[in-house]
């Protein structure tokens, strides 16, 4: 389940940049991009039979430069930016929860919103992702952690394994 | 035929995203509307001459399946084209959207399938543009 998840984690993410953003992965990162702390940390809520989250951190200058692509303004507002990260938060966790095995009530993403300096430090102390992936761009790198509310059901990985058959 | 466009999403971001793409279909586009809920929609579509309506699901005030019910309640509306573009994965929630005659366009699209979806659903194409 973990690979399943992690695996749909980087190809919706991928996609996303690339049909949303208009960005494509770099294999590297140059040295002065490679930054401790990230300048900008956005969060997903959803809402089913799991619940959970999916938080996306932007490193370097790839915070401005999401929102500049998203929107082809050379330089958008702070307010923006986060409305344009939490934006791409929004469309990779639709893509993830669905993943999870089918909901019987179906899955409710949540509002976007951007999270502060404590906030992201206190959660990266305590939560665990139950994936996690990094993509490298010219402009920096993005980290995105999904998190899973508990543990995913015994009942939740049989449906999920007769409807791979 | 220029196409008078409706978007209604919660998002301005992604408003903009919507509208970005559209132009990049090289579709012939007329005006574009902006609507942030159902509500705001309904009253541009009273308001305005609009041949196609693109709609989220998730909004606040009034969300994207509610819309488009009063749409088809609606004798003025009942046949307006309309795609839902959103990241939802629900099959039953889709399954009720296709139901009401709307097509679906999951998020991230390409330029390219919302071109075809545009034309399936309206009949323009590029050599419309003139």
């Amino acid at each position: 389940m973990k690979t399943k998840i992690k695996s749909v984690l980087e190809t919706s993410s991928v996609t996303t940049f690339e049909d949303v953003c208009f960005m494509y992965q770099v294999p590297e990162l140059k040295k002065e991009q490679k930054k401790l702390k990230p300048d900008a940390v956005a969060e997903v809520k959803y809402k089913g039979d799991h619940t959970g989250r999916l938080v996306i951190e932007a490193y370097g200058d790839l915070f401005s430069a999401i929102a500049a692509n998203m929107l082809s303004d050379e330089s958008p507002s702070l307010h923006k930016k986060k409305d344009a990260l939490g934006e791409i938060a929004n469309i990779i966790c639709g893509n993830v929860v669905a993943s999870l095995g089918r909901s019987e009530k179906g899955y409710k993403i949540g509002s976007p919103r951007s999270l502060k300096k404590e906030e992201w430090l206190k959660e990266k102390k305590t939560d665990k992702p139950f994936a996690e992936i990094s993509l490298n761009f010219n402009e920096g790198r993005v980290d995105i952690k999904f998190f899973v509310d508990g543990e995913i059901s015994v009942k939740e990985k049989k449906i999920d394994k007769s409807s791979d058959c | 035929m220029a196409l008078n466009i409706l978007v209604v999403d919660d998002s301005s971001v992604m408003r903009s995203i919507i509208i970005k793409t559209l132009k990049m279909t090289d579709l012939p586009l007329g005006d574009i509307w902006e609507a942030k809920n159902g509500q705001e929609g309904l009253r541009l579509l009273h308001e305005k001459w609009i041949d196609l309506a693109l709609v989220d699901i998730h909004m606040p005030v009034m969300d994207g399946e509610e819309m488009i019910r009063h749409l088809r309640e609606n004798q003025q509306y009942e046949n307006l084209p309309v795609i839902v573009v959103s990241s939802e994965s629900d099959p039953n929630k889709i399954e009720m959207m296709l139901r009401q005659g709307a097509m679906f366009i999951h998020k991230p699209f390409k330029p390219e399938t919302l071109r075809e979806v545009v034309i399936d659903m309206t009949g323009v194409n590029y050599e419309d543009k003139d």
